[in-house]
C-alpha cells in the first residue's frame, strides 16, 4: 500500500484574485489559475498531459485542449466528491505520474460561486445529491448548511460542543486571512460578532459558513524525480487517499451522522506516508463550516471524539500554536474553490512561501477534503524529495 | 418582452420506478417501507438491490409510524424561496421504530421541547394535489 510515498510532488499552484463579483467567465478563472500554476512550476502549457477539473465546475478537457495547445492528453478525470474533489484529485494524479500514464497533471478549479449560480441552485444539478433532491429538499432541506447542521447539532447535544467553539474556529481563520490578503473577509471578527451573526441553520450562523465567492485555482502534479528538475522547491506527497462513508448519498441514513468518508482515508494516508498527526507542524482542514473543523481533527486523530472543542481553543491552532490550520483563511474567510486553496496553502508552508503566515520549520503538513454528504479525502505533504 | 424571471417552484419529489410505491403509500396516507423479499430486511430510501443479501425482488408494507428524534435543525434562511413563508421550521431526524431514518419538518413541538430521544409520530401533509409528504407531530 505504500508504494505511493513519496512518489509524486506538487510542482505548480496557482491561483486568481478571490472576489464576491466578477465579469469573468468560470471557465477564464479556471484557466487564469492554471497557467499561474503552469508559470510557477517553470514548464510549457503544452507539457501538461493530465486534466482533473473540478466538476460539475467550468472547464472540461477539452476546454484544456482547446486553450492551452495540448497535442497529446493521456488522462481525462473527473473526481465528483465535492468538497473532498481536490484533494482525493492528488491521489489520483500521484497514480497517474509515478506509472508513467502522465508527466504533468493539472488539477483546477474556476468558480463564479457569487456572481453565477448559488449553493442551493448548484447542488440540485449533482448526480450524487438525486436522493437528497427527491427526499430531503421536498421538505425544506436544499442546502448543506442544512444538511450538515443535524450533525453539528447532536455533538453539540452528546459532548457539550458550544457556539464558543464554532466562533473559534471562524475568528482564527479570519486572523489568517488578514495575513494572506488576497482574500474575500478582510477585516477582523470577533466572537461577538460571531454570536451576533445570522441564524441560517441552527446552529450554523453566518459566520460558521464557508463564503459563496468567485475565483479560480491550480495545481500541478508532477513525479517527484521529474519535479526536483523543476523551478521551486519540491513538496512532495507522502501519503494521500479518499474514504467515502456509509449511505454516501444520504447523511439521514447514515448509521453514525458523523462518521465521513475521512475515517477511512486518514487510516490509510497516515500508513502509507509512515507518519501521525503528531508529526504535523501545520494543517489545513476543509472548512465548509466551522464544526466541520472541529470534528475532522477529531476523526485525524489530534484529540479523541466529543474532545474537538476544547482542543481548539486557548490559541492552539492559531499561527504560534501547537498546530495551525488554515494559515491562509479557508473557505471561511478567504475564498471557495473547493479546497484547492488549502492545497496551495500547504505547499506555499512546506516551500517556506507563507509571507506573514509562515509556520517556522514547517516540514510536515496535511490537508484534508470533505464533502458530497461526508466523502474524505487526506493528503500528507512533505518538504523535499521523500 | 417581460424580463421578469419565472417564479420559483416549490420542490417536489419527482417518484422513479424505485421509489413510487412508497410516494403513492404518501398519498394513500400511509408510511410503506420497501422491504428484501428474500432475507426480510428493511431499506430506505428504496433502490433496486438489497445490499445484504443482494435479492433483486422487494415488496413495499405499511411500517410502524413511531420513532425517536436523532438529530435537528432549525432552518432560519430558507434557501429557496418556496419556504420563506414558513421560516423559521424544524426539520427533524428520526429513528423510526420501523428500522430506518426520516427527515421531516416538525410541527406543534416547540425548539426548547426538542431533545435527543423524543417520542414522536410520522403524519401526512398533502403538499399538492398529486403529492403527500412525510412530517412529525407529537407522539
Amino acid at each position: 500500500m505504500a508504494k505511493l510515498r513519496g512518489k509524486a510532488a506538487v510542482s505548480g499552484i496557482g491561483e486568481t484574485a478571490y472576489t464576491r463579483g466578477t465579469t469573468k467567465s468560470g471557465l477564464a478563472l479556471q484557466l487564469e489559475a492554471s497557467l499561474k500554476a503552469i508559470d510557477d512550476a517553470g514548464i510549457d502549457p503544452r507539457d501538461i498531459d493530465g486534466c482533473i477539473p473540478y466538476f460539475p465546475g467550468a472547464g472540461i478537457a477539452e476546454d484544456f485542449i482547446a486553450n492551452l495547445g495540448i497535442k497529446d492528453l493521456t488522462l481525462s478525470a473527473f473526481i465528483p466528491m465535492g468538497g473532498a474533489t481536490c484533494v482525493a484529485a492528488l491521489q489520483t494524479a500521484a497514480m497517474a505520474v509515478a506509472t508513467g500514464v502522465c508527466k504533468h497533471v493539472l488539477i483546477s478549479v474556476g468558480r463564479t460561486g457569487y456572481s453565477g449560480a448559488r449553493v442551493s441552485t448548484r447542488l440540485q444539478q449533482f448526480p450524487q445529491f438525486a436522493l437528497a433532491a427527491e427526499f430531503e429538499a421536498p421538505i425544506g432541506m436544499f442546502a448543506p448548511a442544512q444538511l450538515y447542521a443535524q450533525g453539528a447539532r447532536r455533538h453539540m447535544e452528546l459532548y457539550g460542543t458550544t457556539e464558543r467553539h464554532l466562533a473559534e474556529i471562524a475568528v482564527t481563520t479570519r486572523k489568517h486571512a488578514i495575513l494572506n490578503g488576497n482574500v474575500v473577509m478582510n477585516k477582523p471578527l470577533t466572537v461577538e460578532e460571531h454570536h451576533a451573526s445570522r441564524m441560517i441553520s441552527d446552529p450554523f450562523r453566518l459566520f460558521d459558513c464557508s463564503l459563496e465567492s468567485d475565483g479560480g485555482a491550480a495545481v500541478i502534479v508532477t513525479a517527484a524525480d521529474r519535479a526536483k528538475d523543476l523551478k521551486k522547491p519540491v513538496v512532495s506527497i507522502l501519503g494521500v487517499a479518499e474514504g467515502h462513508p456509509e449511505s454516501p448519498a444520504s447523511i439521514a441514513q447514515r448509521p453514525d451522522l458523523l462518521e465521513f468518508g475521512l475515517v477511512k482515508a486518514a487510516a490509510r494516508a497516515f500508513t502509507i506516508a509512515g507518519v501521525g498527526p503528531q508529526d504535523m507542524d501545520v494543517a489545513q482542514i476543509y472548512d465548509c463550516f466551522t464544526f466541520t473543523v472541529i470534528r475532522q481533527l477529531e476523526i485525524l486523530g489530534f484529540c479523541r471524539t466529543g474532545e474537538g472543542g476544547p482542543f481548539i481553543m486557548d490559541g492552539r491552532i492559531g499561527l504560534g500554536g501547537e498546530l495551525p490550520i488554515n494559515t491562509h483563511g479557508g473557505l471561511l474567510s478567504q475564498g471557495h474553490v473547493v479546497g484547492l486553496n488549502h492545497v496551495i496553502e500547504l505547499t506555499r508552508q512546506l516551500r517556506g512561501e507563507g509571507g506573514k503566515a509562515q509556520v517556522k520549520e514547517a516540514e510536515l503538513g496535511l490537508v484534508t477534503g470533505y464533502g458530497d454528504m461526508g466523502d474524505g479525502s487526506l493528503a500528507i505533504m512533505a518538504r523535499g524529495a521523500a | 418582452m417581460s424580463t421578469t424571471p419565472p417564479a420559483p417552484e416549490r420542490p417536489l419529489p419527482t417518484p422513479t420506478r424505485d421509489s413510487r410505491a412508497y410516494w403513492d403509500g404518501m398519498k394513500e396516507g400511509k408510511f410503506r417501507l420497501q422491504y428484501c423479499s428474500s432475507c426480510g430486511k428493511v431499506r430506505h430510501y428504496p433502490r433496486p438491490v438489497c445490499p445484504h443479501c443482494f435479492s433483486m425482488e422487494s415488496e413495499f408494507r405499511d411500517a410502524p409510524t413511531g420513532g425517536a428524534i436523532h438529530a435537528w435543525t432549525v432552518c432560519h434562511h430558507p434557501f429557496n424561496f418556496s419556504f420563506k413563508a414558513s421560516a423559521p421550521y424544524i426539520v427533524a431526524l428520526v429513528d423510526m421504530d420501523a428500522g430506518v431514518r426520516v427527515n421531516a419538518t416538525l410541527k406543534g413541538i416547540a425548539e426548547a421541547d426538542i431533545k435527543i430521544g423524543k417520542r414522536v409520530r410520522l403524519g401526512f401533509e398533502a403538499a399538492t394535489k398529486e403529492v403527500t409528504l412525510p412530517c412529525f407531530v407529537a407522539e
